[in-house]
């Protein structure tokens, strides 16, 4: 066997142990082993890259940013930051009709403004909104698919996980990315506000209603949650705002690193203030996050093996190659990689999803001529990678997102809540076509 | 046995939350120090507070020197700290799709091989790590500005990967067990939340 031909054969091979339920790290990590043992005709130079990989993947200094945003995420659930912008948003919007989901949306989108992970966004906010909703009136299967879409906005919301990841992937600054990511992520909390709106039309006998709150007490509220905008704010301008107009080029105040140890510093000062952070929840914020940080570090590590593997066989550059060969146009390109996303993320996590698939469709999409500058091709197909991997959360039946809220509320059966969160993924679908019809949507905040 | 292997995997993972801490402290203050230092030495604060602002800048108020190499070598030791919780409550993603229709003793076979695979890998890792650390002693290499030897870090993470390793060993080896037994040996619903 060739290398091309070995690089070819490891998808099925990968395809299958993953299925199997090996671990995907761990799958990743086998596969480029032994793809590296039979490229190079012995184990020396996978036990000799061996040596430093593990080290050197961990001490990434930009990937350092994931375990600080995941604690920070910890820290605001503990704080009652969930409840408080749960309250502020309801107290603006609960009169509305469908005006409650809409609230756990806004709440969804502050809370995911501070943490960078869907599930940790569905799984804080369901908790806090869950019984809301329940009290009044609305129906079991809209109020779970609400949040679980609502949760997709933790990670569509900078800071995010899989946007870190992406950018490390495809060499791109993770500041810019972050504010590129920023007005889709305002588009989709807007979107499933007007599926809400759309739904409780249909069903108008779904959802309660409930009588104003006055404004005196909707300030109040409002009030309560200056701090999480102060820290959101605080974070994403000071890693992607430009300080220094004399010097050319963005003069942040401090790097994505930073800015993710601040807003950590930040939050967890205010956790402390409110009450909740103490010793025995420390340590569980400790726990659930370590745990978490070494499930991501340990995909991270598996997929560095086996793309480096695949690299070494050709099959990233082939492929790109093979696929500017066939002549398609490269929208036609785009939107079957699109595709193939949407379908795998009915499979499979969105991190594993990335760490797979960048390493070969990068490649494809810039030797594509789209009419825009490398660095404005990479931001834009990375944010829309971002969306349709997180469509995958909450797509039927198997999304992520659906089954950590379903697991909440186990008199909802999970067929009603499917049935529910149709309307959220068109409006997801919706946004996808507008964001590639133009691109300019992404991109004006990054170009100036 | 169980509850040593639970509580050396969560002590780990509260030793490698508390250098994460640490680490945020640290950044926060040579952020801190950094801006300090950039306003001491603007134009406003040079021309009115010069005494002041020597002062200061004397006394070394700036960005901690090397701060992103503690960074580096802390988040190692840290993420390696933090495998052997994960491996204990079985974190890492897979993808439950295909194998869900398959007979609980199938799937329990299935678990066991992955587990035996995951004991084989991270000792494999283990001791890479060790050989890695090793050849960095041997060529005394340091980082660039701090000047602390490279091995220090790597002989940290070499703490958590071989607990680590130990860790899945020791699961391996019980559910193979339980396989050939049918007996159960490991708790069930252990996890990070109880």
């Amino acid at each position: 066997m060739t290398a091309l031909e070995i690089g070819l054969a490891s998808f099925p091979a990968l395809l299958a142990l993953i299925f199997l339920r090996v671990p995907i790290g761990l799958a990743m990590f086998l596969v480029g082993f032994t793809g590296l043992y039979l490229v190079t005709g012995s184990p020396n130079m996978a036990l000799a890259k061996m040596k430093n990989e593990a080290y050197s993947t961990f001490s990434n200094y930009s990937l350092s940013i994931i375990p600080m945003f995941l604690l920070m995420g910890q820290f605001a659930t503990l704080g009652g930051m969930s409840q408080a912008l749960f309250k502020a948003a309801e107290s603006w919007l609960g009169h509305r009709k469908g005006g409650i989901a809409m609230a756990a949306i806004g709440a969804c989108a502050g809370f995911g403004a501070i943490a960078g992970s869907s599930l940790a966004t569905a799984g804080t906010m369901g908790r806090v909104a869950l019984p809301e909703l329940k009290a009044y009136g609305y129906a079991g299967g809209f109020s779970t698919a609400t949040l679980a879409a609502g949760g997709t906005l933790g990670i569509l919301i900078p800071p995010s996980v899989v946007l870190v990841i992406y950018a490390i992937l495809a060499e791109q600054n993770i500041s810019k990315l972050f504010l590129a990511a920023f007005v889709p992520g305002i588009m989709a909390a807007l979107g499933y506000m007007l599926a809400i709106s759309f739904y409780v039309r249909l069903y108008p006998n779904r959802a309660g209603t409930r009588a104003p709150v006055a404004y005196k007490d909707r300030f109040k509220a409002l009030g309560k949650v200056w701090s999480v905008v102060a820290i959101f704010l605080l974070v994403i301008f000071g890693i992607a705002g430009d300080w220094n107009w004399a010097k050319s080029g963005t003069q942040a105040l401090f790097t994505p690193t930073e800015g993710a140890a601040i807003g950590a510093f930040g939050v967890g000062l205010m956790a402390w203030r409110s009450g909740g952070l103490t010793w025995s929840s420390l340590v569980d914020s400790f726990l659930i996050t370590g745990r978490s940080s070494a499930m991501i570090f340990f995909i991270i590590l598996g997929a560095g093996f086996y793309n480096g593997f695949l690299s070494l066989t050709q099959v990233p550059q082939e492929t790109a190659s093979w696929v500017v060969k066939q002549g398609l146009s490269p929208m036609g390109v785009l939107l079957l990689i699109l595709i193939f996303y949407l379908l795998l993320g009915c499979l499979m996590d969105s991190l594993s999803m990335i760490l797979l698939t960048v390493p070969i469709f990068f490649p494809v999409v810039t030797s594509l001529d789209f009419g825009l500058p490398s660095e404005h091709l990479a931001i834009w197909f990375g944010i829309l990678v971002l969306i349709v991997v997180e469509v995958g959360l909450i797509t039927p039946p198997v999304g992520l997102n659906l089954f950590v809220i379903n697991a909440m509320d186990r008199q909802t059966p999970a067929v009603d809540t499917y049935k529910a969160v149709g309307f959220f993924v068109a409006t997801d679908l919706i946004r996808v076509a507008i964001l590639i019809s133009f691109p300019a949507i992404t991109l004006f905040l990054v170009t100036k | 046995m169980y509850p040593l292997i639970n509580r050396l995997a969560r002590g780990m993972a509260i030793l490698g939350g508390l250098v994460l801490t640490l680490l945020i402290l640290l950044v926060c203050l040579s952020v801190l120090g950094r801006s300090v230092s950039t306003l001491l030495h603007g134009q406003f604060m040079q021309t009115y507070f010069s005494g002041l602002c020597d002062w200061a800048l004397g006394i070394g108020i700036g960005a901690i020197n090397g701060d992103f190499e503690l960074v580096e070598a802390g988040i190692a030791f840290a993420i390696f700290a933090f495998l052997p919780l994960c491996q204990l409550t079985q974190g890492h993603a897979t993808v439950d799709i295909f194998t869900a229709k398959l007979s609980p003793r199938k799937n329990r076979f299935l678990q066991t091989v992955s587990e035996c695979l995951f004991a084989c890998v991270l000792a494999l890792i283990a001791w890479r790590l060790f050989a890695g650390m090793e050849a960095k002693q041997r060529y005394g290499e340091t980082t660039f500005l701090l000047q602390f030897p490279i091995w220090w870090a790597y002989a940290a993470s070499f703490l958590g990967a071989s607990i680590a390793a130990l860790v899945s060993i020791y699961l391996a080896t019980l559910k193979s067990l339980e396989m050939l037994t049918g007996q159960r040996f490991i708790p069930e619903n252990e996890g990070v939340d109880q």
